[in-house]
């Protein structure tokens, strides 16, 4: 990757070298070079067409109609107020608390260490299944939690704080991966020039990093926003009242025993319309600054001064026992389960299929996401700032359109029309992709725009085919690729919301069999299912960061 | 390239027939008689009654039962509306008495043919088209190690400061359940009461088993949820110690019926199940899988069900619930949420 960076074209010319000598690659290429455009417009049709049938769904059964008079209402007005209450504070406190514990990462020689573990189980937390992650909340901070009696007497987890704990706990670690990567970015001269300038720290502060973070930032705070504004389960489970409630569960909540489906269609456009634009405003400001791609080791890294170095460690600390206290908090229901109870075979079937149905939904979802990129990709090469965002807005849209919906409307399109028990895992899976789509496309996008920008001219003037086209930016992006891949898989492994409308009872997954469990009094067995749901994150986490960083330093030693 | 094409075509269609032919296959073996039945996942599930009732009844019928689980019993419900004359639905099993008027004025359900006589009396069960499979009564659960003097009435319940755990009646029915409850007895005064069990609600969830598991893990004081609770953790875990509190106004009814699709073509084979439903063999086994109560009055049960408590029922008709759900619910939601 190095060689790449330092000799580019000394690099390309080799590898152009290297595929003339196999012209069968080449015609090959042109026909993919060819049918490209084709899968690009199929993708984007595939994924708005999803979007558009739901609504249709929705709209074309039994006359749904929007009703205005609702955005009037107390009760929608208030629960609107809470979505973005909590919303705006959650993205506030996980940016803000994972700020400092990226800088500890980036300046604090003695924690190089425990980097690559603490990120991991930075990766674990975010991914942490929902339900899982209650679980361990409630056994922390509930009226008899451990942690409790050391809590104000009127403490109570439901509501607002549970809704934030559980936000900031998930979204954090989001935002320290991404913050310490981008410091990592910040190139070495930058920090020769600010020493040799004699700038003092908070001037380096100011000058050197916050620039290059303040875009990430933005992301930050939007991403988590959405995410937050959107919020499902977690609302769910430590809303505690009717008060607490976003827009995504008043859908839901509407759909269910009303089976209301114009207050569920105004609800979901009103989401829809206040996510979106927030989300389209926030496509506007993060633009890609100039980084360097790959910066050689970090040898000039300046120092925290000593009590900024004591609090930054400090935090760092806490991060960890914070992060890993709901993980240990399941331990002691599961000593509870006697094993004779369990069903061995299920829980081993439903691993299966909850690793079958996550690889499959990654896997299109991550051939999705690099087809659905290449207009973005071209549009930002060109500089056509609007026509970037529109696709990027089109591409990533389903992380504001309401989920609920999406899975409610083609429900009652497709109930009708198509054998669901037969196809149900089907219209299962390609909805869990385009779920996971922004995800993926949030992770991809800012590298291969920076090949781009560092590369593309290059190898337009080279007349690269498509293979060699592949063979150059793939070892570029392979990192990103495989991180955003188990990324998605991760994220799948802990479905429970699709699966509850269109999964299969032959192909229970773990979350849902925990879910049964736990609906027929067994909560010891559905302690230790979710232990095994969350041994197998891990192992997947640590497989695919050990995977990535391996090979990470093959090359920087060829390098 | 012409040949070519002729071949592919031949391929294709050659890929067509086998496909045409595994499917006639398919056909051939359901046309045997197959009896479909919508129902809810736990009635299905490996601990559930499903499995043991299908055992049973296959081998009586001749034929293959057929369980198609949909989350709960509303979605049941919707998803035979969805449906409509489509539906492969032959038994919708798993409403229950807030559901019946909404499935009957929708349609979706045909008068059966079986006989009922022997039904409990108490149940003075009148219906010609639904049929009862199991019945509770909904009842807060307490710890009686913790607890020792419970509240003895709802009016104490909410007058307390006892911690309260209990259900969304927008999303469960035990939700539902509490929400009947209060009407039942406060009636125009309910929405006062409900702002003043509010100051002492833990939480409300979405379902029964988010409450449930709370309530076990030391959540809550008393949870919601039925009279038969205490009899799981008897039989299958001898612990004792988890009772329900008898309430002076009396308790609110659930009642769990199974009904036959208005567009089933197999009538005959659906009564036979029906008739199966409430036989003293299916009855002796839906209590001690699905934790209700038998409704029948010979079923054989363990020990632990005769020491349950038995409460006086009140409640309304499913024709007023249907009618008066959504000003309840807008009732609720208001003056929970302040």
């Amino acid at each position: 990757m190095r060689k790449i960076a330092n000799n580019p074209s000394l690099n390309l010319s080799q590898k152009l070298g290297l595929s003339q000598k196999q012209p069968s690659s080449s015609l090959l290429s042109r026909c993919l070079s060819r049918c490209l455009p084709l899968a690009v417009g199929a993708a984007y049709g595939l994924i708005l067409l999803m979007t558009g049938l739901a609504f249709y769904g929705l709209i074309g059964f039994d006359q749904a109609r929007l009703q205005p008079e609702l955005l009037v209402d107390p009760y929608i007005l208030q629960i609107l107020g809470f979505s973005l209450e909590q919303s705006i504070l959650s993205a506030l406190f996980s940016v803000a608390l994972a700020l400092p514990i990226a800088r500890a990462l980036h300046f604090i020689p003695q924690l190089q260490a425990s980097k690559p573990a603490f990120l991991s189980l930075c990766l674990l937390s975010f991914v942490m299944p929902t339900l899982v992650l209650i679980t361990g909340l409630v056994t922390l901070l509930g009226r008899s939690g451990v942690i409790t009696p050391l809590l104000p007497d009127d403490w109570n987890l439901y509501g607002l704080n549970g809704i934030l704990i559980a936000h900031i706990y998930l979204n954090t670690p989001l935002a320290v991966r991404v913050l310490s990567q981008q410091m990592s970015h910040i190139p070495d001269s930058s920090w020769r020039l600010a020493q040799q300038l004699g700038l003092s720290r908070w001037q380096q502060f100011t000058h050197v990093e916050w620039p290059a973070l303040k875009p990430s930032l933005l992301m930050l705070l939007g991403f988590i926003f959405v995410l937050c504004f959107n919020s499902f389960s977690v609302v769910l489970a430590l809303g505690g009242g009717p008060g607490s409630t976003t827009l995504e569960v008043a859908i839901y909540q509407a759909l269910k025993y009303d089976f209301n489906l114009s207050e569920a269609l105004t609800l979901a456009w009103l989401q829809f319309t206040l996510a979106g634009l927030i989300f389209a405003l926030i496509a506007r400001m993060g633009k890609l600054n100039w980084l360097s791609a790959d910066t050689a080791s970090q040898r000039l890294q300046p120092r925290l001064s000593t009590l900024s170095e004591w609090i930054h460690q400090t935090l760092y600390g806490l991060a960890w026992v914070i992060l890993l206290l709901p993980i240990l908090a399941l331990l002691p229901a599961v000593f509870d389960a006697s094993i004779a109870k369990l069903n061995i075979n299920s829980l081993i079937s439903a691993a299966g299929y909850s690793l079958a149905l996550g690889l499959i939904a990654a896997l299109i979802a991550m051939t999705l996401a690099w087809l659905l990129l290449i207009p973005i990709r071209q549009a930002s090469l060109k500089r056509q700032e609007n026509r970037r965002i529109i696709y990027q807005w089109l591409a990533t849209h389903s992380l504001v359109a309401p989920a609920m919906v999406l899975s409610a409307g083609l429900y009652i399109l497709l109930l009708p029309r198509i054998d669901l028990d037969r196809w149900g895992m089907v219209w299962l899976i390609l909805i869990n992709s385009v779920l996971l789509l922004p995800f993926i496309i949030a992770q991809l996008k800012p590298r291969l725009l920076q090949f781009d920008q560092q590369y593309s001219r290059l190898s337009e003037n080279l007349h690269l085919n498509f293979t060699q086209k592949i063979q150059v930016i793939w070892p570029f992006v392979r990192p990103i690729t495989l991180g955003s891949f188990a990324l998605a898989l991760l994220l799948a492994l802990g479905d429970v919301a699709v699966f509850s409308i269109f999964g299969d009872s032959h192909y229970t997954t773990l979350p849902w069999l925990i879910y049964g469990y736990a609906g027929s009094y067994r909560m010891a067995e559905a302690a230790v299912a979710s232990l095994i749901l969350l041994s197998l994150c891990a192992l997947l986490v640590y497989l695919f960061e050990r995977n990535t960083s391996a090979k990470n330093k093959r090359k920087s030693t060829h390098g | 390239m012409k040949t070519d094409l002729t071949r592919k075509n031949l391929t294709c269609r050659k890929v067509f027939i086998a496909i045409g032919l595994l499917f006639a296959s398919l056909q051939v073996q359901a046309a045997k008689s197959e009896l479909n039945i919508y129902t809810y996942d736990s009635f299905v599930s490996e601990w559930g009654p499903g499995p043991q009732l299908k055992n049973i009844f296959e081998a009586q019928c001749d034929c293959s039962l057929n369980f198609i689980a949909v989350e709960d019993g509303v979605s049941i419900l919707n998803r035979a509306r969805i449906e409509g004359k489509k539906t492969k639905a032959d038994v919708l099993l798993g409403l229950d008495n807030a559901l019946i008027e909404t499935a009957r004025q929708q349609a979706l359900v045909q008068p059966h043919s079986i006989d009922v006589g022997h039904l409990s009396p108490s149940l003075n069960w009148q219906d010609d088209t639904f049929v009862p499979f199991d019945y509770g009564y909904f009842a807060f659960i307490y710890d009686s190690n913790k607890i020792k003097k419970p509240a003895t009435s709802l009016a104490q319940l909410i007058h307390s400061d006892a911690q309260v755990i209990y259900q969304d009646p927008r999303t469960s029915t035990p939700g539902q359940g509490l929400m009947t409850w209060m009407k039942a007895v406060y009636g125009d005064q309910a929405a006062s009461q409900w702002q003043t069990l509010a100051s002492h609600t833990v939480t409300v969830t979405k379902g029964w088993w988010e409450a449930y598991s709370m309530f076990l893990e030391g959540g809550s004081d008393y949870v919601l949820s039925y009279t038969t609770s205490p009899a799981y953790h008897v039989i299958a875990e001898e612990k004792t110690h988890y009772k329900a509190a008898l309430f002076d106004e009396g308790h609110v009814a659930q009642v769990e019926v199974a009904a036959i699709s208005r567009y089933s073509d197999k009538k005959e084979l659906a009564n036979q199940f029906l008739a199966f439903l409430i036989s003293p063999e299916a009855q002796s086994i839906i209590p001690v899988t699905n934790w209700m109560l038998p409704v029948i009055d010979n079923a054989e049960l363990p020990a632990a069900f005769d020491q349950l408590i038995e409460p006086k029922t009140i409640g309304f008709s499913p024709e007023v619930l249907a009618e008066k759900r959504s000003a309840w619910l807008r009732e609720w939601r208001q003056a929970a949420s302040r």
